[in-house]
């Protein structure tokens, strides 16, 4: 072979290392921009904003002194708990059948269990009141015929019900991800052992199900505490307060809000939080950190249901229309009406007016606009961050690696409101940079603080599963380690990048709660347009403006199957 | 190309000292094998010259450039080193093929694409897989790959090639041809070589000196007719081959010669350079090969000695007998070609004067 092989540049490592540094202040500076100025604003007398800052501990006293907030914070326990006992019971009891047993039609079943997740909860809300609610559709049926309705969903029962339901899917996820689902061996050891299917599941599949439980029911427990659509639709009108509509009401919807009292509110709910999350992490390590499912297609001896077949069919999809398909269905179905009731003629009443309404206002066309904008352009942005952090944390020797994996898994803890009361007082205390704060890329901004860990969930099982010899094989030929990540991992991960971008758009597309405090005429989303109409009482061109949400994040999903063949979740 | 220097290396994860003070030179155009069992150290030394991993202390120096220097704080990252590595996965690139994984090294040094495609032809046919070159690694056998892998650490002339048990992810047939192929490019090419293996007849066969390592020191320094003829302990003996074990001690040692007595009281004799005082509690190490059953008639000479052992059992091999036999409470090895016919009861055996070794009793 021939000579003159030179050594590749040399001067490169101080490129490494300047992305690592950056890339860890960025992501610092973007969770820690909305928290700290909370914490400033509960120790302020009067609103950031004003002049004058004098710091006091009064707010504290005052949000104590609050009438009924004692009330509040019950309430708020109690649907956070129930909401996330049951949520589990029904993801536990969908996992076990769809993964573990021989239920026919189970794979599209276990799909279908997973719509919620692609819906925002805020649309599903209005479903479930289209549909259930004191002048919906069944409810309506029911009193026509059957009498007074048994149920009645203004209420905290009717509240957790709702919720539970919504959020049943992520504990199915987090259960599919445990030990005893995601390796069969386990159970079939036990079988041959000479155990019957029932004493398996009970001795084997169970325990091992344990830590994906725990595990669920501290993040379901997070979400319902800072779930602000169910109790907005359902305990609003019944004045049932938690924390969430508490904060909305005297941070929103008052003309001079308090916030003082917004920020002392968020903060406590920034230190229950943070304390679950830290007890879970004491509790079971950082083991069960992202939801990863290996869809295992080999399950040799699933439990037999035997006669239980098709009346568990039968169960199961009558939960899967009653709570997910129907109340969307409606929904869909109300967009396209003028008023939807059992009593009139379905024929009589069908027109496209609300859309006609929608697309006469530039603020409603505008928002579905700035939306896709966000999270077409906010989302490709923020899966560039996540894989960087993710390259950085799992495959560099970057000295604060596990503090980078720590901060950017942070905004777990901080509920969506909570990150836009934040970023709107972090940019109130700045200068107005060439208009950022009334634009909306500040929205986008606060997303993506908001969902890297959902970015991370998405990418980092991939990126674990890439052999490290694959970039220390080029590092030792000479690249430094940019040029490996560029060249080896990155395009490794491809797929794995395709699901996070999928994710976080889909995300960015449906919240509805982190961009209430941060949008300003012109800058409204599809999240906040639809909270706006929902409490002026325009039920049709709601309904319309969630058909639309619902189109596009199903074309999205769709098409990403369809190109590149990735699923999302499961 | 280049020597390698080593100097009092260490690194510790945690209370394990993986490496601890270990010392090597490696001359230019030397085939070293660092040999031992999984946990030994030998992958971590390897790691820390490749650069793939950062030691606690010690030095590191190739062709007179250093690459590591606890005292004086010096690290390279890998990518400044210029040493070649083959990983025991091949760690090809699934989403380039074999030419864009081969030429990956060239492109990085910024040769120009007529002379990088004329150098990646070069090393493929060197390697033989010019025929593959539009192939992607998933289409490739184990073989292949691992030639891939080779022609991808050859092809930017490495200062240095690291090996690390290359050969371990073939098949038994495959790891037989890929040695002797191995053993006819190293011989063509003359690469200073340090070659991380498990496998004792890879690492006889191949290498100029082995080194054999045993929580994380060096147990024995040397060729490989050294370390399987005079392990210089018990576990280098135990290591290499297979070694058969009898606890003894000392009776009476003279020039040369020291008279053992056995566990039930049987003596034999040995010569040894340096035999241990009387007394001594020792190990009396044979391989099976040394050893064989007494011809009928056959008695203790001055070429060695004829005990009695008991037959525990027998199992066919192919082509020979390895027996069981209990002698002195202690089990051992021995190969026949022929089955004794009265199992169970006693043999004679016989045992060379010359060529067994005697180690310090474990304690």
């Amino acid at each position: 072979m021939s000579a003159g092989t030179t050594d590749p540049a040399g001067g490169f490592a101080h490129r490494a290392l300047a992305i690592q540094y950056g890339l860890g202040l960025l992501v610092l500076l973007l969770v820690a921009a909305p928290l700290l100025p909370i914490l400033y604003q509960s120790l302020l007398a009067t609103s950031l904003y004003d002049a004058g800052h004098v710091l006091t501990l009064g707010n504290f006293r005052r949000l104590l002194a609050t009438p009924g907030f004692g009330r509040i914070v019950w309430n708020t326990l109690v649907f956070a708990a129930l909401t996330t006992l049951l949520a589990q019971l029904i993801g536990s009891l969908a996992a076990i059948l769809f993964s573990r047993t021989d239920l026919p039609g189970r794979r599209l079943l276990g799909e279908l269990f997973l719509v919620p997740l692609y819906v925002s909860a805020l649309v599903l809300s209005f479903g479930w009141y289209t549909l259930y609610g004191p002048s919906g559709y069944v409810t309506a049926l029911w009193q026509s015929t059957l009498g007074e309705p048994f149920w009645d969903l203004y209420t905290l029962p009717g509240m957790i019900l709702v919720a539970g339901l919504t959020q049943a899917p992520l504990a199915y996820l987090y259960s599919m991800s445990s030990a005893a689902l995601a390796d069969p061996t386990l159970e079939e050891a036990a079988r041959i052992a000479g155990a019957g299917a029932l004493r398996t599941l009970w001795r084997v599949t169970l325990p091992l199900m344990m830590p994906a439980i725990a595990y669920s029911l501290v993040m379901n427990f997070t979400i319902a505490l800072e779930l602000l659509s169910v109790p907005l639709v359902f305990g609003d009108p019944a004045r049932i307060t938690v924390m969430t509509t508490f904060l909305y009401k005297v941070g929103i919807t008052t003309t001079n809000p308090d916030h003082g009292l917004v920020a002392t509110g968020a903060l406590l709910m920034l230190l229950v939080i943070c304390g679950l999350i830290w007890l879970q992490t004491r509790l079971l390590g950082s083991t069960r950190r992202f939801v990863t499912l290996g869809g295992k297609a080999a399950r040799p001896r699933p439990f037999r249901l035997l006669r239980w077949r098709w009346p568990l069919v039968a169960l199961v999809m009558a939960y899967l229309l009653a709570a997910v398909l129907a109340p969307i269905a409606v929904l869909v179905l109300r967009a396209f009406t003028s008023f939807l009731s059992p009593m009139v003629p379905l024929a009589e009443v069908l027109s496209l007016d609300n859309f006609a309404t929608l697309i006469d206002y530039p603020v409603y066309t505008g928002a579905i606009w700035n939306s896709l904008q966000i999270s077409a352009i906010g989302g490709a942005v923020a899966t560039l961050l996540v894989a960087l952090i993710a390259a950085i944390v799992h495959r560099s020797a970057f000295r604060y690696r596990a503090a980078l994996h720590y901060v950017a898994l942070f905004p777990r803890a901080v509920p969506g409101m909570i990150a836009g009361l934040g970023f709107f007082y972090a940019f109130a205390l700045l200068p107005d940079l060439g208009g950022l704060r009334n634009s909306i890329w500040i929205i986008a901004l606060a997303f993506t603080m908001r969902f890297i860990p959902a970015g991370l969930g998405a990418v980092a099982p991939t990126l674990l599963q890439i052999s490290p010899d694959l970039d220390q094989a080029a590092r030792v030929q000479g690249a430094d380690w940019w040029t490996a990540t560029r060249r080896i991992v990155l395009p490794l991960l491809r797929p794995a990048l395709v699901a996070c971008y999928t994710v976080l758009f889909i995300s960015f597309f449906k919240d509805y709660s982190t961009a209430i405090f941060l949008f300003s005429a012109g800058s409204e989303v599809l999240g906040t347009s639809l909270m706006n109409l929902w409490t002026e009482g325009q039920a049709g061109i709601v309904a319309a403006l969630a058909t639309i949400q619902i189109v596009i994040i199903a074309a999205c999903v769709g098409a990403v199957r369809a190109v590149f063949g990735v699923k999302l979740y499961g | 190309m280049a020597d390698l220097l080593i100097e009092g290396l260490a690194r510790r994860f945690g209370p394990v000292a993986a490496v601890d003070d270990l010392s090597l030179h490696v001359a230019d155009g030397e085939f070293v094998t660092l040999l031992g069992p999984s946990g030994c150290g030998k992958s971590t030394t390897l790691a820390a010259v490749a650069g793939l991993d950062q030691p606690d202390a010690g030095r590191i120096v190739v062709g007179g450039k250093t690459y590591f220097d606890g005292a004086r704080g010096i690290y390279l990252p890998p990518e400044a080193r210029g040493c070649g590595l083959v990983f025991q996965s091949y760690a090809l690139w699934p989403h380039m093929t074999v030419f864009d994984n081969v030429a990956f090294p060239l492109t990085l040094r910024r040769v120009r694409a007529a002379e990088r495609r004329r150098r990646v032809e070069e090393v493929l046919a060197l390697v033989e897989m010019e025929a593959f070159a539009g192939r992607h690694p998933h289409m490739l056998s184990g073989g292949q790959q691992q030639r891939v892998a080779l022609a991808r650490t050859l092809v930017y002339q490495p200062s240095i090639l690291l090996l690390d048990e290359p050969l371990s992810n073939l098949d038994a047939k495959l790891r037989d041809r890929a040695r002797s192929w191995l053993a006819a490019l190293r011989l063509r090419l003359g690469l200073t070589t340090l070659y991380v293996t498990h496998d004792q007849i890879e690492a006889l066969s191949l290498s100029d000196r082995v080194v054999v390592m045993n929580r994380g020191r060096i147990a024995q320094l040397g060729t490989p007719r050294a370390i399987y003829e005079a392990p210089a302990e018990a576990f280098v003996a135990d290591f290499i081959g297979t070694t058969n074990f009898l606890p003894a001690r000392v009776l009476a040692e003279a020039a040369g010669e020291a008279r053992l007595a056995l566990e039930d009281g049987q003596q034999v004799s040995v010569a040894v350079p340096r035999p241990p005082g009387a007394g001594r509690a020792v190990t009396l190490a044979a391989r099976p090969e040394q050893l064989r059953l007494a011809e009928p008639g056959e008695a203790s000479d001055a070429h060695g000695t004829v005990v009695t052992a008991r037959l525990r059992g027998s199992a066919y091999i192919g082509g020979r007998w390895q027996l069981g036999l209990e002698l002195g409470g202690s089990t051992l090895r021995v190969e026949t070609t022929t089955l004794p016919d009265d199992a169970g009861g006693d043999l004679r055996l016989w045992l060379p004067r010359d060529g067994l070794l005697l180690f310090p009793a474990a304690a």
